[in-house]
């Protein structure tokens, strides 16, 4: 009797995930005979396919993306002039799921072009293989180094590190007059090194005295050692290539130490979160920015008023360029007048518009031309730098 | 129909599950003799490190540079089987665990050499490579009727088959082998085993040797294939990842790695359509099935069970008596 059931345990959770398998494998058949748009004489139509980190650590990522993009998608569907059908897969920060995840885009969803990877890990992997392709991808949120270089069909809207960096340490050096500084870098994370490996170029060239150069890693919640030699040297500025979780506990813990000298941060140190978790500590760190929502644009302040009517908070950098991500690939389809990929991919190299990050347009490489704002947070808001 | 099937989403997704088999084997073989080895992901590290570096400072062939990758993760299996042959169960599983950590830190710190937590990238693809190969022999897939990029995903997966193929059908028969037999002896009762004569040292190395062998050559194609390597690759979570395989599919047989390799890489794709969600339900199914079956999907019943299936309807079979494998 025991043997049976046992047996029939076994079958039925056998079944029921063959079941599944079948269902699942139905469903994505279906979408794949649904879409196959085509141009018609009026509106050009298109699907764009969006690889984004949707679920795991840095889902938040993927979420602020997609959400800025759905706004987009919204606005410019209903403005007629392009009609663009967004096809969303989540590639969970890990560079197989994004290859596999832009290889269904491309090849079975046949799609226009790709927006995402969310990550420069990711894009590293995707880029080569979307560029042998010949499929157009914009990169929103990869600021490493190198990646429009991958080939002439990647590009992205991202302000890189290599240009954000030495125009936070520029305004820093004029206002502070700067002459010795310490650098400090999270180094087992591909964002923080490379933004390590962009300060030190930097500072190297404005002529900087390099004090140290200190590491810690991911998740560590004890920089007494790293600041205890810092506070030593006493340098003017501190230089700090961290992600804003680790930054604010770095922040916090050497303001209580007595340094008072201001912190210069790349990209990932770029967010509120650093002045709710440091409060009054995070005062005095610089950053450079595309994207400040306080602005005195009118079309940055209806951005984020339709944002935060929509998701219930206010947009960040991320949101703030896949939106502007969409409305540049808009422009380009415009352009284009097909959905062909290497038409798209000539008008995209083309367009020039000005969005809530302000006038864009792409160098020869497909990497962004723009100025960053300079920020600094004083009395817990972030402020332009003067 | 046939444009269908090499679609390279597919062949991708084949490509991965045919890699993932021979990782769950590298897990599966040293468990086999009872030694539960988390540094598969060390060992993969260092495969693909080793090869991508090769190939890429010295422009060697890919070839020379995933059995160099191989060899290095099979010396540093030997490296670490003996002095570890004393400890068992979690004991084990730390010391590989705090190995492969190890493994990961240098990549991150040595910069020099491996370019830190920014990873490698430009690594020579197989499948480019390929094509390159048939197309100075004047081969053009377009006469097949087969797009180039069609081409490179069809000729790295028929390539990573064969090769998996192989090497099933080899641990299979070593199963059947002096050496399973070993293996099996070890795995029930270490000091019986000694105390009949086998040499529980020398298999006990060999079988965890084994382990790194394949994790190297996994990892050497896996480089190769993605053409991007980074630390964060061959993490902690990787090496769960493979256990997972192994612990899913059944760790008795060896159809169990092999089954649990195959499902656990279908699943995420399959599930792509309820998309944040579906690693909930990836996680909820390991959860549902630990608790009911705890030695894996496959086990040693449901092959005989499958087997005597098979034989009712009247197809050639074996003596009954064979033991399965």
């Amino acid at each position: 009797m025991k043997r049976t059931i046992k047996k029939v345990a076994q079958f039925s959770a056998l079944a029921s995930m063959l079941a599944l398998a079948a269902c699942g494998g139905g469903g994505e058949q279906t979408s794949g005979e649904a879409d196959g748009q085509a141009t018609d004489g009026g509106v050009v139509k298109a699907d764009i396919g969006v690889v984004s980190y949707l679920s795991g650590s840095g889902a938040a990522y993927g979420e602020a993306i997609t959400s800025g993009l759905e706004l987009a998608l919204e606005e410019i569907n209903a403005k007629g002039e392009v009609e663009i059908n967004l096809i969303i897969e989540d590639s969970a920060g890990k560079q197989d799921q994004a290859l596999t995840a832009a290889q269904k885009l491309m090849n079975s969803e046949n799609v226009t072009a790709l927006i995402g990877p969310t990550l420069s890990t990711e894009m590293n992997v995707v880029g080569p293989e979307a560029d042998l392709n010949g499929v157009p991808t914009i990169g929103t949120s990869t600021t490493a180094e190198g990646i429009p270089q991958i080939g002439e069909y990647i590009f992205r809207n991202s302000l890189p590190e290599a240009l954000a960096i030495p125009a936070s340490i520029d305004k820093a050096i004029e206002k502070y007059d700067a002459k010795k500084v310490a650098i400090l870098y999270g180094n087992d994370d591909v964002f923080t090194k490379s933004g390590f490996d962009t300060m030190k170029a930097a500072a190297e060239e404005k002529g900087l005295e390099i004090l140290t150069i200190e590491t810690f890693q991911k998740g560590q919640s004890d920089y007494n050692a790293q600041l205890t030699k810092i506070k030593g040297l006493n340098p003017d500025l501190i230089l700090a290539s961290a992600l804003y979780n680790e930054g604010a506990v770095i922040m916090d813990q050497a303001r209580k130490m007595g340094i008072d000298v201001p912190f210069v941060g790349g990209n990932g140190f770029n967010s509120p979160e650093v002045i709710e978790i440091a409060g009054d500590a995070a005062d005095g760190l610089i950053v450079a920015t595309p994207w400040y929502a306080e602005k005195d644009d009118p079309k940055v302040q209806e951005f984020v008023s339709k944002f935060e009517e929509k998701y219930g908070k206010k947009p960040d950098q991320f949101a703030a360029q896949a939106y502007d991500a969409l409305y540049i690939y808009a422009e380009a389809l415009k352009n284009a007048g097909s959905n062909d990929r290497d038409a798209f991919r000539d008008a995209l190299a083309e367009v020039k518009i000005t969005g809530i990050l302000g006038d864009f347009a792409f160098d020869a490489e497909g990497d962004v031309i723009m100025t960053p704002t300079v920020l600094v947070i004083e009395d817990g808001a972030f402020k332009v730098f003067e | 129909m046939l444009a269908e099937f090499i679609n390279p989403y597919y062949l991708q997704i084949g490509c991965f599950v045919l890699i993932n088999i021979i990782l769950a084997l590298s897990v599966f073989v040293p468990l086999s003799t009872g030694q539960l080895s988390l540094a598969s992901a060390g060992f993969m590290g260092l495969g693909a490190y080793t090869s991508a570096l090769l190939t890429i400072h010295f422009e060697l062939p890919i070839i020379v540079g995933v059995i160099a990758g191989t060899l290095i993760a099979g010396l540093f299996g030997i490296l670490i089987g003996v002095p570890t042959l004393r400890l068992q169960g979690v004991y084990l599983a730390i010391v590989t665990l705090g190995f492969g950590e190890v493994i990961r830190v240098v990549f991150v710190n040595w910069e020099s050499l491996t370019k830190g937590s920014v990873g490698i990238s430009g690594i020579p693809h197989i499948g480019r490579e390929i094509l390159k190969t048939f197309k100075e022999f004047g081969f053009n897939p377009q006469s097949l009727g087969l797009q180039n990029n069609q081409f490179i995903f069809l000729s790295i997966f028929f390539l990573l088959l064969v090769i998996t193929v192989f090497l099933v059908w080899f641990f299979r028969r070593q199963s059947r082998s002096r050496v399973g037999r070993a293996y099996a002896a070890i795995n029930l009762d270490e000091k019986a085993a000694e105390s009949m004569g086998i040499n529980i040292t020398y298999y006990k190395v060999l079988a965890f040797t084994q382990g790194a062998l394949l994790a190297g050559f996994a990892g050497s194609l896996y480089a190769h294939v993605l053409a991007y390597i980074s630390p964060a690759d061959f993490s902690y979570h990787r090496a769960v990842d493979i256990l997972v395989f192994t612990i899913f599919g059944g760790s008795e047989v060896i159809w169990g790695p092999i089954f649990g390799a195959i499902f656990l890489t279908f699943l995420p794709e399959v599930l792509r359509f309820i998309s944040e969600y579906r690693y909930m339900i990836y996680g909820l199914m390991i959860i549902i099935l630990m608790a009911v079956r705890p030695q894996g999907l496959i086990d040693v019943t449901i092959i005989n069970w499958i087997k005597s299936k098979v034989s009712k309807r009247g197809v050639k079979h074996g003596s009954r008596s064979e033991k399965s494998m």
